[in-house]
């Protein structure tokens, strides 16, 4: 360890980034994540970055074990000509606990305590300079919400709201009451929107950028978005039926829900007929919800997309060309129960740009009660060459200004853009891609070379072994299942990639076969003798254990399956 | 697939390396019968050299196990990796079959 030393606590000119908690299993992963964003920032270099990662993961975790509140310091010090990343691990902790990674702490300070507890370890990465844009990005991952922080937060707004309606109740005559409920519900709308920007400097594959411009009475707008996981990023704009506190909690409750339900859902479609189940038992106030909800996958630049009554967003194509995504999936969510919504998905290419807006866009009124209205909007966007996300943004509110004049605003304009840059190779990232033909004794081979790309990058045997396991068992049901026809043997290509990034392992298996989920449960493959069927799902079992999250989907001809695997706290052995 | 044989006092110690899965589990099933075949009833399968066992494998150790139980014989496994170990405790193959922890264990055992 050259670059990674521990000293003294506290160094004497820190310059503050903010605070990482270290509470619970999920804020330890984040935590994680963090961490390895910034050094890899601050010292562009990948494994060292991994392996500092690791040390958060690893004293996260016996802070966990003894339960001890405890977080983070990140700052940044001169010392020497050279800006540093300082971390400093504040809690209760049991050195003893931490095991082999003592030889990071090797000259360790203790500031507090006794009988091998100390308050505070440093840990010190050199920079080679760091510039004001790149000062900004630390903070922005820094100070990134986590999961449970949103929560708290939403807890924590729901206790001012309570607060406030006693205030309303208190208040005597009917308008003051109207206007302080209307007030009350645009700063719970205003409070639970995104409004940094930008909001993902470290994500190169795209750059996003969102406006919402509250009306004086009518409105329930809302936009959000999100990262899903490394590879998926959510984005959704609505518009809540009703105005005030109820329209405001309504919007609340369908934000938190499609957030908490996206984390383990990759479907558009399902993500909304959920919101929809949950949203639309027991609304008595009739209220609903207009939503259009895309996930955009960063590497391969698929976006599937669900709309539930909402308008229909344009996609402005980097070749000049611009459609307009006219399909409906369902209708506004909360209405009424048990709805099946749908979803469609387009591919995106690098530089296209997808423009969604609420309709206080198209009627926005000018002085003489005139519509700005669809044509106009679409003609604008036609005509512009939009270098980023944001002048889309921005150049279509100035119009919508322009047209309006001395009138006054009608009812919200929300407008967010996003647009596509194309797949990036991250810091410490590494990737292998493999063909084989639809052929049973190949598999060998690509678990061969599979080993030959994992010990080269450091990835532990445990984790090649069930890698193994699991391409053995997936390539195997592909081949033997996936295509009908005996004589298409061989004849069929399937595209293995696989790709390690911040201790992750990601393998991606496409193939042309027909459609199978073999993590569903499909009806049995008919076209097969019995001797021939698979013997019940054990190799699937297999592989659903051993891998951290597996997924399915099915594009346009292709089955993509994804298996992500983390490679924290596995041994070498 | 490599695949050597010892006997010791009564039992055929059948001691393979390389992989059980899709394509070597065929090859190995063979294996195992032919040594069936020419009486051998009491098997010890030793996976000391095996890196990673898939269903393919497990359903081949499973047909032999039911053979031989059909026949007073027996199948013993032993010398699991840990990849292997859990690929057994998962699928529940450690309460069907007969596993140890090493060949001596297996040999003085019963």
């Amino acid at each position: 360890m050259n670059q990674l030393q521990s000293r003294n606590p506290l160094p004497r000119e820190t310059f503050a980034l903010g605070s990482i908690p270290l509470v619970e299993g999920d804020s330890v992963l984040e935590a994680r994540r963090k961490v390895h964003s910034l050094a890899a920032l601050v010292a562009g270099d990948g494994l060292l970055s991994t392996r500092l990662a690791t040390v958060v993961s690893e004293v996260g975790k016996a802070l966990q074990r003894l339960n001890h509140q405890a977080r983070i310091e990140v700052g940044l010090c001169a010392r020497g000509n050279l800006p540093r990343l300082q971390l400093d691990f504040v809690g209760q902790l049991d050195t003893r606990s931490l095991g082999y990674l003592q030889s990071f702490f090797d000259h360790l300070e203790k500031d507090a305590g006794s009988g091998g507890l100390f308050h505070r370890v440093s840990v010190e990465l050199t920079s080679t300079g760091v510039d004001t844009a790149t000062l900004g990005r630390l903070r922005a991952i820094v100070e990134q919400k986590t999961r449970d922080q949103l929560l708290e937060e939403i807890q924590s707004k729901n206790s001012e709201l309570e607060e406030s309606l006693e205030t309303l109740k208190r208040t005597r005559s009917a308008k003051d009451r109207m206007e302080s409920e209307l007030n009350i519900g645009r700063d719970i709308q205003m409070s639970m929107l995104p409004l940094s920007f930008p909001a993902f400097p470290e994500q190169g594959e795209f750059d996003v950028h969102a406006a919402l411009y509250p009306a004086q009475e009518v409105g329930g707008d809302f936009y959000d978005m999100f990262m899903i996981d490394l590879d998926h990023f959510c984005f959704c704009v609505g518009d809540v039926s009703g105005k005030g506190v109820p329209a405001a909690l309504f919007m609340a409750v369908t934000k938190t829900l499609i957030k908490s339900r996206a984390a383990n859902d990759l479907s558009p479609a399902s993500i909304l007929s959920h919101v929809n189940s949950e949203t639309a038992e027991g609304n008595d106030s009739a209220m609903f919800v207009t939503l259009f909800l895309a996930i955009l996958n960063l590497q391969t630049g698929e976006m599937v997309y669900s709309n539930a009554g909402h308008n229909p967003p344009y996609l402005m194509r980097n070749n000049g060309d611009m459609e307009r995504l006219e399909k409906r999936h369902g209708p506004v969510i909360g209405a009424m129960e048990g709805i099946a919504y749908g979803e469609d998905s387009t591919s995106l290419n690098p530089h296209d740009l997808i423009y969604l807006y609420t309709d206080g866009v198209t009627e926005a009124m000018d002085i003489d009660g005139g519509l700005y209205g669809e044509p106009r909007l679409r003609e604008r966007l036609a005509e512009a060459d939009y270098p980023a996300a944001r002048d889309a943004v921005e150049d279509t509110v100035d119009d919508v200004w322009r047209f309006q004049g001395d009138a006054s605003q009608a009812d919200d304009i929300t407008i967010m853009s996003v647009r596509y840059h194309g797949a990036v190779t991250r810091e410490g990232e590494t990737e292998l891609t493999l063909n084989m033909r639809n052929d049973i004794t190949a598999i060998g081979a690509i678990n061969k070379e599979f080993n030959v790309f994992a010990e080269k990058h450091g990835v532990p045997s445990s984790v090649q072994r069930r890698m193994n396991v699991c391409l053995d068992e997936l390539l195997n049901n592909v081949i033997s299942y996936g295509f009908c026809d005996e004589e298409q043997a061989g004849e069929h290509e399937i595209e293995l990639h696989f790709r390690l990034l911040d201790s992750e392992l990601v393998v991606t298996i496409v193939d042309d076969g027909k459609p199978f989920n073999p993590f569903g449960n499909d009806p049995p493959d008919t076209c097969l003798s019995v001797e021939d069927r698979p013997i019940g799902g054990l190799g699937v079992h297999l592989v659903k254990n051993f891998m951290d999250k597996v997924h399915y989907e099915r594009h346009g001809e292709n089955n993509v399956v994804t298996l992500h695997k983390h490679m924290d706290g596995e041994n070498e052995a | 697939m490599d695949i050597s044989t010892e006997q010791i006092d009564s039992t055929t110690v059948v001691r393979m390396s390389g992989n059980l899965d899709t394509n070597t589990s065929g090859p190995a099933h063979e294996k195992l019968d032919a040594l069936i075949e020419q009486g051998n009833t009491h098997l010890l399968v030793n996976l000391r050299q095996v890196a990673f066992v898939s269903s393919a494998g497990l359903r081949i150790l499973l047909a032999t196990a039911k053979r031989l139980n059909g026949t007073e014989g027996s199948l013993k496994i032993s010398n699991l990796n840990e990849t292997v170990n859990e690929v057994f405790e998962i699928s529940g193959f450690n309460s069907i079959l007969n596993v140890f922890t090493t060949e001596e264990d297996a040999l003085n055992d019963g």
